[in-house]
């Protein structure tokens, strides 16, 4: 297992070293100039050459991503100018290991960005999912208790629909009526606890967080059902009736057991996905999580940025596919890892 | 045509009219308190509460020397930064062009060929720590723009006017701001703005005449302390001079920034022409999108009722700007002016430039777009509220398009018809309906359009010399309220076109006799004289069809039911001017 571990971290790490690369040169065969961008109006050729400079993209690329592979290792300072370093000392920034890069659009280090974005992602996210987590599987188990019934076709229903609605549709709708128009809760705005408290943290997480929960509540009703139903089908189900066991028994101890252990292992996935932002929902909150922030870095041509939240992003999931591996043979001691 | 203009000036009154009476409609009526739209807008509001300043879109820069869009340069200036002149709190385009003193005891001294302005700043003006701002920090502010390494994004005129040598390999200035210059680089600085007690001295190595305009306008030219500078660190940092503060020393990008009383500020000192100072607070707020900015501001409950807003009412909002809304709403011209540009290129026949110009249909383009709450009708590329306007000759007159005039004007150039021709425009849903009314009648004329429409790559497309475009869409909108900073940046080739680049003639324009008249309004020794240059420069562009005028933007905002004195001027940029707004209590 260990050994098993060990080999799927350093494919993990070849595998963020590649798309490190792919991003880089991806972003220098845009054809837009970033520097012309930043440098504004009725600049010429020689200020916006300046331009370049200033932001670090004189360079050629593979350089810039051999230079970017350095200061992850030990560390870098912005600008790269030494006889700056002298004068001016004081423009200097430093970018200790591991150094994801320098934001020149937001002049604060891709780390120092992502610290501030993260706590806001992964709030939403933890909210979401015990929200989806707990509303998904009670509506699921109560839609395939009561098979064919009202209930059964109107959670089915119900939740097709917000399955098939836009995540910004909900959002836009809930922030719309019940902030704005009816005024249940304040327009939310990220509030850390330390600001608010608990109360404050969660009452303006609510209605992103049920955005965002809503969606994923509605396939996992769907899912919870089908694999309920399934299990109840299942030989030693009906052994366990036969043998007198009472229904409540028979669907908490057996059933659901069988059930869930898909379940368990797909919302880690989706959980691990979430925690690397979740765009349409932070943007139409405005809460500045890492969704948020590649969207921005996006329409600024900022690389460092995008390149600081691809790996990031990439460990996630690098990091949530080993887990579910090895929690597969886990769950399941029939599977084998290595 | 006389009929046309009168019509036409009668449509202008009337949205002007409407315009006032919908801002009288926002005024409060429970204290007594302004009345937007008069003459002497916040003359009654109270000094005190909090305003509320909803944003869409983070700001790129407030450094001074960074700064650069016409927004935030208004909201920082009737704020936190101060100038050695101001525009004035005014509706009326002749006095709210016209700067007054700020920082500065009187609008400057210039010699006789404006080389030289001298300006002499008051006694008794503090940043908000309580030192005085000197000479020196006026110096040090625009020393700051020479570092084009490190300074990026502004405005930068003053690297071709102020005197100092140019560097033959890099085509930039000897001076490469005060962080790694050279010392024949600072000497050179160090002649062309000097110091004398509080009185500083720019010279130039050609005239200014409207350099008070320029400083006016943009804030290149403020002062900045060098004991808080940090280069590009000091990009979201503000250190005031004004009647606020900023809570913190750092603007958020992503979530604003509160202002607050500056303790230091006195405002024997300034003047309530340039600003009022009435909210106690200014909270601006960053981030929301504009449909929860006019959901809030429609709902007008909580904060909202004290809120105004940068962002423009979105089109499908129009329907529900009535009743108690519409009364809080205003429609004003912007200073921006689209226009289309032919590239010389290709339609090098000017027989079928003008046809395409008879041909377009510019009613039709504004029709599509929104109509009057999104634009006007434009007769030149000047905007109407620049100093000097005047009709181009060339564009007075029905602005429907005239297919059939059109084609004859192909039919006796005798070139081929259908003549092909691709329209390449910045791609939106909106635009493509715009789009699709001007290949109608440029069809019906005889030409045979097609239609390209591109992504975030348009201007990168449109500025290559080797693009296939033969028309192509444009906006802007001037630096200060002069068309030297029009037409001369979009269609002098000389600086324009390179090799690599056509710059902003993305037409690749040319004209000696226009050159000629841009170089006469750069060497006037006075504004009269150099708005005289650039009216006849105009009219040689319209003659050669340089640009076709589509519409000027109208800008159409609404504010909450508690905010006093709201208004709009061409010196905020038809934005809502913090100078008179308050807020009731």
């Amino acid at each position: 297992m260990f050994a098993y571990v060990v080999r799927r971290l350093f494919i993990g790490v070849i595998l963020l070293i590649v798309m490190s690369l792919v991003t880089f040169l991806l972003f220098f065969l845009m054809p837009q100039d970033p520097a012309r961008v930043a440098c504004g109006k009725n600049c010429s050729i020689a200020q916006i050459k300046q331009t370049e400079k200033a932001l670090g993209y004189d360079k050629p690329a593979l350089t810039q991503w051999t230079d970017f592979l350095q200061g992850v290792v030990v560390g870098r300072e912005y600008p790269e100018d030494k006889s700056l370093r002298e004068k001016a000392p004081e423009l200097i920034s430093d970018c200790a290991a591991p150094c994801l890069g320098y934001s020149r659009v937001n002049q604060v280090t891709v780390s120092e960005e992502i610290k501030e974005a993260f706590p806001v992602s992964a709030s939403l996210a933890v909210l979401a999912f015990i929200m989806w987590i707990v509303g998904g599987i009670l509506f699921g188990v109560i839609a395939a208790v009561t098979k064919g019934t009202v209930v059964d076709r109107g959670i089915v229903a119900i939740s097709l629909v917000f399955y098939a609605f836009p995540t910004f549709f909900i959002g836009l709708f809930l922030l719309k009526f019940i902030a704005i128009k009816w005024g249940w809760v304040d327009v939310p705005s990220y509030t850390t606890i330390a600001e608010g408290g608990v109360g404050g943290w969660l009452s303006n997480l609510f209605l992103p967080a049920l955005t965002l929960a809503l969606f994923f509540m509605a396939g996992y009703v769907r899912m919870t059902r089908a694999f309920v139903l399934e299990s109840m089908t299942e030989d030693y189900i009906r052994t366990a009736r036969a043998k007198g066991l009472k229904r409540g028994p028979v669907l908490f101890k057996h059933t659901m057991r069988a059930a869930l252990t898909p379940l368990v292992t797909m919302a880690g996935l989706d959980f691990a996905g979430l925690l690397g932002g979740a765009i349409i929902t932070e943007s139409v909150f405005n809460f500045n999580g890492l969704g948020k922030l590649a969207v921005d870095a996006n329409v600024s041509y900022d690389l460092p940025t995008l390149i600081g939240l691809v790996v990031l992003l990439g460990s996630f999931v690098i990091v949530a596919n080993i887990i579910v591996d090895v929690l597969y043979a886990v769950i399941d001691p029939r599977v084998r890892v290595g | 045509m006389v009929k046309y203009r009168k019509r036409l000036f009668a449509a202008t009154a009337a949205i002007a009219l409407a315009t006032t009476l919908a801002a009288c409609g926002g005024g409060s009526d429970s204290d007594g308190s302004s009345n937007p739209g008069s003459s002497d807008p916040g003359a009654d509001s109270k000094a005190g509460g909090t305003l509320y300043y909803y944003i869409y879109a983070p700001y790129e820069h407030v450094d001074p020397q960074r700064t650069y869009v016409g927004v935030e340069l208004t909201n920082f200036r009737r704020t936190i930064y101060r100038s050695l002149v101001a525009f004035p709190i005014s509706e009326d385009p002749e006095v709210a062009n016209t700067p007054v003193p700020d920082l500065a005891t009187d609008t400057g001294t210039k010699n006789e060929d404006a080389t030289q302005w001298s300006f002499t700043i008051k006694d008794g003006v503090k940043w908000e720590d309580g030192q005085p701002i000197t000479c020196e920090d006026f110096k040090y502010g625009a020393s700051r723009v020479f570092a084009t390494d490190v300074i990026t994004g502004g405005p930068n005129y003053i690297l071709s006017y102020l005197d100092v040598p140019t560097d033959k390999s890099t085509g930039l200035p000897i001076y490469t701001g005060p962080y790694n210059s050279t010392p024949e680089g600072q000497a050179a600085f160090d002649k062309a703005i000097t110091c004398d007690g509080n009185t500083i001295t720019y010279k130039f190595n050609k005239p200014w005449p409207d350099f008070g305009l320029a400083v006016a306008s943009l804030s290149m030219m403020d002062p900045y302390r060098k004991d808080k500078d940090k280069g590009a660190k000091s990009n979201y940092q503000m250190f005031s001079n004004g009647p606020y503060r900023i809570e913190g020393s750092m603007w958020n990008k992503n979530k604003g920034a509160t202002f607050v009383r500056n303790e230091n500020y006195d405002a024997s000192t300034d003047s309530t022409d340039i600003r009022m100072a009435l909210p106690d607070k200014i909270e601006f707020n960053v981030g929301q999108t504009t449909e929860t900015i006019y959901d809030q501001l429609i709902q007008d409950s909580g904060d909202a009722q004290y809120a105004v807003t940068s962002q423009r009412v979105p089109p499908a909002y129009y329907s529900q700007i009535v009743g108690d809304a519409e009364a809080r709403s205003v429609l004003v011209p912007s200073p921006y002016v689209d226009y289309l540009v032919p590239n010389f290129r290709r339609l090098t026949e000017p027989a079928v430039r003008e046809a395409l110009k008879v041909a377009t249909n510019a009613e039709g383009w504004i029709t599509a777009g929104g109509g009057e709450k999104a634009y006007a009708p434009a007769e030149s590329i000047v905007n109407p509220a620049v100093i000097g306007y005047q009709d181009n000759p060339a564009f007075s007159g029905p602005q429907a398009g005239d297919p059939e005039a059109a084609k004859k004007l192909l039919e006796d150039a005798g070139v081929q018809m259908p003549y092909p021709i691709k329209f390449t425009y910045p791609q939106s849903d909106t635009a493509d309906k715009q789009a699709a009314a001007l290949k109608e009648t440029w069809d019906q004329a005889g030409f045979d359009v097609t239609l390209d429409p591109l992504g975030d790559t348009y201007y990168d497309v449109v500025q290559q010399p080797d693009k296939t475009s033969d028309v192509m869409w444009a906006g802007w909108g001037s630096d200060w309220p002069s068309a030297i900073t029009v037409t001369p940046p979009l269609f002098d080739s000389r600086p324009n076109l390179t090799a690599n680049s056509d710059g902003q003639d993305y037409g690749a324009y040319k004209s000696d006799e226009f050159n000629a008249l841009v170089d006469e309004a750069a060497n006037a020794a006075d504004v009269d004289a150099q708005t005289a240059a650039l009216q006849k420069a105009d009219e040689v562009l319209g003659k050669d069809v340089a640009y076709i005028p589509l519409e000027i933007a109208q800008f159409f905002f609404l504010h909450g039911s508690k905010v006093t004195g709201y208004v709009n001027t061409p010196a905020s940029s038809m934005y809502p001017d913090l100078g008179p707004i308050g807020v009731e209590q």
